[in-house]
């Protein structure tokens, strides 16, 4: 056997993964095989059956294994159970590695069945799950509807009562549209200037378009800081719904984004855009989303690939809505044709008939006292207004034979007075009427009258021409002869005498004119009225009448009434009359008069007219009551502090109210003697503060109490205050006076000597001797006042307050105080302590403290110093008190101590104006660094940290600030400088002095030199 | 084309001086420490293409517990800013890098040792940024005062991310 593969090899290398092959049967078995194969071994069996039962078990030995196997599987489909089972175990994985777009189809119709079903069954189901998915949608469309109806309620509300309200309502109900949609559609103004389209996840610009005439910067930058602001206020107010930012608005500038699966679309509006707008920018969004879904959530910042997109967006920033007139009125066009082809024919006819009003309006026209100021046709009629003269011709009448039908005339007439020359004449004959000798005429437009008359005429005729004067013809009088002074003194007298006759109490009896002089004789009355007097106004000269008069009493019962009149005065109660010749007297009277008149009576029936007193009635018991009430409040009228409002008398009772200061006169206390009933009287006061000089003087008693050496009294209705009082009092007064100014008498106090400057004096010294006296170190012995000096003496502190100096402020006159003061040592800890640091000059790095009535003294010291110190405790003990200086830590090894003077002699020198020194400094800056660091490292060693003060100085030229600035300037160089050379920066302070510590006093206006560095100080602590 | 870029480095480690002067901006440094981001553009031209790098250059912090993490959604890149002369920056700055793989996944990015100007005050050995070098880092020591490599550097970022 020389196979290249050994036989026996390969089941054994088989074996290492598979042990179930016998190897040992199959070897015998193909050994036997073999030997069969031979021909000659083959030929010695006999009987060799057809079928090899060797052959059965070599297959069982090669693929028995595999047989079993694959009655498995085949039982494995087989069984439905097992199956499910089976494939359960890798469905997930499987569908995991599916073809996303295979496994989509194929399982979309199961899906979508299984959902319905779901639905079926019970929806509750799903509405739970899609819950908060719809939700905030829900939300944002709900928010959306409501801001559209407030917008819209707002402008129909703005607009509802204007003219362009009214228009828009005709609008709306000719479009059919709503009212406020037709309001929405005018008032909302708005232009979409820039729609950005920005990728959700890295902010990156997708597309972006602009409206013509709209910029902005880079738009790439843009739209990322829009997704960082959105980030941010995302980030900031932890809002975890995904919308995003809604709307950013910036005075007319208002962004807009609808945020989209993929992307974010932000519109750029300007103006005042309606809600639905929303919708509309949503739509574009869902359209791009729509058609470019995949290019989307795969963008990269590659835009190419969505070059379509900008179409999309162009749609938005098309939107726009302008102020603008609506587009050509076709309608208006249309109907005035429609009314202007028959209006044409018709306007051939009211043409010529227009000729023939025309031919008679200019007929009016020349017409004297006719004015035509307006005249138009309208409709085939006729309107004509204008002015007439009553005296010119009728325009009616002038109509005929015009040709114009009088029914289409609509004539409209003012009279007026025409100031034509005839008219005038026409009018002067009919209103002076002149008499027959007067003739009036026309004379070259002038109207000329001529002839004789009385002056009356005259004069009337006179007062014409001064009214014509004024526009129209002149009207000459001069020409009339005044015939008439005798007829007129003639016709004067026989005036008068007739109304002589006609006056009662007046007989003339005989009266005549001669010669210019009249006469006249008669009776009269001594009441009648003087005939003399009656002349007056007459026209008739005084001095040539002549009269002779005799009197009488006159028996008229107008005479009579007269007389009775002027004897008996009746009262206002009582009216005399006359009845059928006889005097009446009615009403009421006392029972006095009533017997006069009864008296008067009886006199006149001799004779004269009867005079009937019966119906006068007997009134005096209530009279008389009531003068008793008028005399009782008249009194209370005069009384001061007493005023009476309203007062009655009413069935017997009396009614009286007012006001009453509560210092005046009790007015019950009046009634008393008055005669009038107190029972009947009825009376309401209310309380008052008068302010009567008397009763404001009884108050300021009362509320002053005035001491007495003050007098108080009234002095031309003032209030004057005399005498003497102290200050508090006048204070008091002088209140009292500012709050009577307003309105009530003036309150003197200016007379009132303040006797009270002793007194005051010596409160102030009180003051001051207890300020004295609660200052610690100071102790007052004595003290005395006397004749307005003041004594002190006592004993104080050095340390305390100087006594002098706490006298500002206190009002005690310095040069009035004689003060003896010996000084003395106070044991107080807190003088003891400045007495210590007067006497010990403790290091800055000492501190003293109190602790109840030990002193401590914390710090670090020179161990001198601490034993100087030690001494002073000593000493203080003897006193009673203690010092404690036992936290006291010694400072400063001798080596630090010569180091840091070494150091603190350094300086580091500069140029004028310059903050970095000069190459020359470096060395010394070298050292200095060298210095501070072996120092800094020694004080380590010693347990103190040093600190470096880089004190910056300049010289004193130019100005303080820039020399302040520079000398900071300079100690911060020195400070990088030596950090540059390993100084530890900590441990390196600056300052600018300026040139407040100059090393030299400087003379020369150079500067000096010396001045101009940066010193060195150290500390430890 | 575009990329979003976000620059991330401590306190005061010079992103913004860097971003300064060699970008174009139109929003003020307010920004910063208002909003917490600014946004810059450095656009890099290759012979084939212009990369246009929107650099958002966020406020930075020491405490990078209050870092917005949600700034950096959506980036293609990092520049990640280390100050030179403090060593604790680089230590930021790696964390911030890690931070942000943690939720964005690994990205493209490019680490300067800033202030390379202050070389007396230098404070990172060389053997640190050979370290990073040899894992195949990019590093550069730019310098905002004089300008040196900045433009390198963005120009390496942009071919990484334009890839």
């Amino acid at each position: 056997m020389t196979s290249t593969v050994d036989p026996i090899s390969l089941p054994q290398r088989a074996a290492s993964n598979d042990t179930e092959i016998d190897r040992e049967a199959l070897a015998s078995l193909l050994v036997e095989i073999a030997r069969s194969v031979d021909p000659d071994y083959r030929a010695r069996l006999d009987g060799v059956p057809t079928a090899d039962p060797r052959m059965e078990t070599l297959r069982q030995l090669l693929v028995g294994r595999e047989i079993s196997e694959l009655s498995r599987v085949t039982h494995l489909l087989d069984e439905p159970e097992q199956l499910a089972a089976a494939v359960g175990d890798v469905l997930p994985s499987a569908a995991a590695r599916a073809s996303h777009a295979q496994l989509g189809e194929a399982l979309a119709p199961a899906v979508e069945r299984a959902v319905q079903r779901s639905i079926q069954k019970s929806p509750r189901t799903l509405t739970d799950i899609l819950y908060p998915v719809f939700l905030p949608a829900i939300r944002k469309s709900i928010g959306e509807k409501i801001d559209q109806t407030f917008q819209s309620l707002n402008e129909t509300l703005r607009h509802i009562f204007t003219w362009h309200g009214l228009k828009w309502r005709f609008e709306a109900w000719r479009t059919g549209a709503s009212f406020s949609e037709v309001v929405l559609k005018h008032s909302l103004v708005y232009r979409v200037e820039h729609v950005f389209l920005i990728n959700r996840n890295s902010g990156l610009l997708i597309a972006h378009v602009t409206a013509d005439n709209a910029t902005s910067e880079d738009p790439q930058l843009i739209s990322s800081m829009l997704s960082a602001i959105q980030d941010f206020v995302k980030d900031s107010f932890n809002e975890k719904e995904q919308s995003g930012l809604d709307t950013i608005r910036f005075g007319e500038l208002r962004l807009w984004s609808e945020v989209g699966p993929f992307a974010t679309l932000v519109a750029v509006i300007r103006g005042n855009p309606p809600e639905e707008l929303h919708e509309i920018v949503r739509d574009v969004l869902l359209r791009i989303h729509d058609e470019c879904s995949q290019a989307l959530e795969q963008f990269d910042g590659d835009s190419s690939q969505l070059a379509g997109v900008e179409t999309q967006l162009q749609t938005c920033v098309e939107l726009k809505q302008e102020e603008s007139n609506q587009g050509f009125p076709w309608l208006v066009v249309a109907a005035v044709l429609l009314v202007l082809i028959p209006a044409g024919g018709w306007f051939f006819l009211s043409w010529q008939s227009g000729q023939r009003w025309q031919a008679y309006v200019s007929r009016l026209g020349t017409q004297p006292g006719i004015i035509v100021a307006e005249q138009k046709m309208r409709d085939g009629q006729f309107y004509i207004a204008g002015l007439r003269d009553p005296l010119a011709a009728d325009p009616q009448s002038l109509l005929s034979g015009t040709q114009v039908d009088p029914a289409r005339v609509h004539s409209h007439w003012q009279f007026y007075q025409s100031l034509e020359p005839e008219f005038v004449l026409k009018r002067l004959t009919a209103s002076l009427a002149p008499p027959d000798s007067v003739r009036l005429s026309i004379v070259n437009d002038r109207i000329v009258a001529e002839g004789e008359a009385p002056d009356t005429w005259i004069d009337r005729a006179r007062a014409a021409a001064r009214q014509l004067s004024a526009g129209g013809p002149v009207f000459d009088i001069s020409k009339v002869r005044d015939v008439s002074p005798e007829t007129r003194a003639a016709e004067h007298w026989q005036a008068y005498v007739s109304r002589l006759e006609t006056q009662p109490g007046i007989i003339v009896a005989e009266q005549k004119m001669r010669d210019g002089q009249f006469y006249i004789a008669g009776l009269r009355d001594p009441l009648a009225a003087d005939p003399q007097a009656l002349l007056s106004g007459t026209g008739v000269d005084p001095a040539r009448v002549h009269s002779q008069w005799q009197f009488y009493q006159s028996l008229d019962p107008k005479f009579v009434l007269k007389r009775l009149m002027a004897s008996l005065t009746p009262p206002k109660s009582v009216r005399l009359s006359i009845v059928e010749d006889r005097i009446v007297a009615e009403g009421e009277a006392p029972d006095t008069w009533i017997d006069r008149a009864r008296a008067a009576a009886r006199q006149l029936s001799a004779g004269g007219p009867e005079f009937d007193i019966s119906k006068v009635r007997d009134v005096s018991p209530e009279a008389r009551a009531a003068e008793h009430w008028q005399a009782y409040v008249s009194r209370l009228e005069t009384q001061p502090g007493i005023i009476v409002a309203q007062q009655r008398a009413r069935g017997g009772h009396f009614y009286i109210s007012g006001l009453r200061d509560p210092q005046a006169t009790d007015p019950q206390a009046l009634l008393s003697g008055t005669g009038v009933d107190p029972a009947r009287v009825h009376s309401q006061w209310r309380f008052y503060q008068s302010l009567d000089p008397k009763f404001v003087l009884k108050r300021l008693m009362a509320s002053l109490t005035p001491p007495k050496s003050v007098r108080l009294s009234i002095v031309e209705d003032r209030i004057v205050a005399e005498g003497e009082a102290p200050d508090t009092w006048i204070d008091r007064a002088r209140a009292a006076a500012r709050q009577l100014s307003a309105g009530g008498p003036v309150f003197d106090i200016s007379k009132v000597r303040d006797v009270s400057p002793e007194a005051r004096a010596a409160e102030h010294w009180q003051t001051y001797v207890s300020r004295l006296e609660a200052q610690p170190g100071i102790i007052v012995a004595q003290q005395r006042a006397r004749g307005g000096h003041f004594y002190i003496s006592g004993l104080r502190d050095p340390q305390a307050a100087d006594p002098q100096a706490l006298l500002s402020g206190t009002g005690v006159d310095p040069a009035r105080v004689h003060s003896q003061w010996q000084f003395y040592q106070s044991l107080d800890p807190k003088f003891v302590v400045k007495r210590l640091m007067a006497s010990l000059a403790p290091p800055d790095s000492v501190r003293f403290s109190i602790m109840k009535d030990r002193i401590v003294v914390v710090g670090e010291a020179p161990a001198a110093w601490i034993d100087r110190a030690r001494v002073a405790a000593q000493q203080l003990a003897a006193d009673g008190l203690s010092l404690e200086i036992s936290e006291l830590r010694e400072l400063t090894p001798q080596e630090l101590t010569r180091l840091r003077e070494a150091i603190q002699a350094v300086d580091i020198f500069f140029d004028s104006g310059k903050a970095v020194p000069g190459p020359e400094q470096l060395p010394v800056l070298d050292k200095l660094a060298n210095q501070l660091k072996g120092l800094a490292k020694d004080a380590r060693k010693a347990g103190v940290t040093a600190q470096f003060m880089l004190t910056g100085h300049s010289d004193a030229v130019g100005r303080e600030t820039t020399n302040a600035s520079i000398s900071a300037a300079r100690a911060e160089t020195v400070r990088a400088l030596l950090k540059k050379r390993g100084v530890a920066p900590e441990s390196l302070l600056v300052r600018g002095a300026g040139t407040f510590e100059p090393a030299e006093t400087e003379n020369s206006r150079a500067g000096s030199s010396a001045n101009r560095r940066v010193s060195v100080t150290v500390n430890f602590h | 084309m575009q990329k979003k870029i976000c620059m991330l480095g401590g306190f005061a480690v010079g992103k913004t001086s860097l971003v300064r002067r060699f970008v174009q901006s139109i929003f003020s440094e307010t920004y910063l420490t208002t909003v917490g981001v600014k946004i810059d553009k450095k656009s890099v031209v290759f012979p084939d293409k212009t990369v246009d790098l929107i650099l958002w250059d966020l406020a930075g912090e020491d405490d990078i517990g209050s870092f917005r993490v949600s700034y950096v959604r959506g980036a293609s890149g990092l520049v990640l800013v280390v100050d030179g002369t403090r060593a604790a920056t680089l230590a930021v700055a790696l964390t911030l890098r890690e931070r942000v793989e943690a939720e964005f996944g690994a990205m493209p990015f490019v680490l300067l040792f800033n202030k390379s100007d202050l070389a007396d005050r230098w404070a990172i050995s060389d053997n640190e940024i050979n370290e990073l070098k040899q894992i195949g880092w990019q590093i550069y020591l730019t310098s905002a005062f004089s300008g040196e490599h900045v433009d390198d550097a963005f120009r390496q970022l942009a071919s990484m991310v334009a890839k």
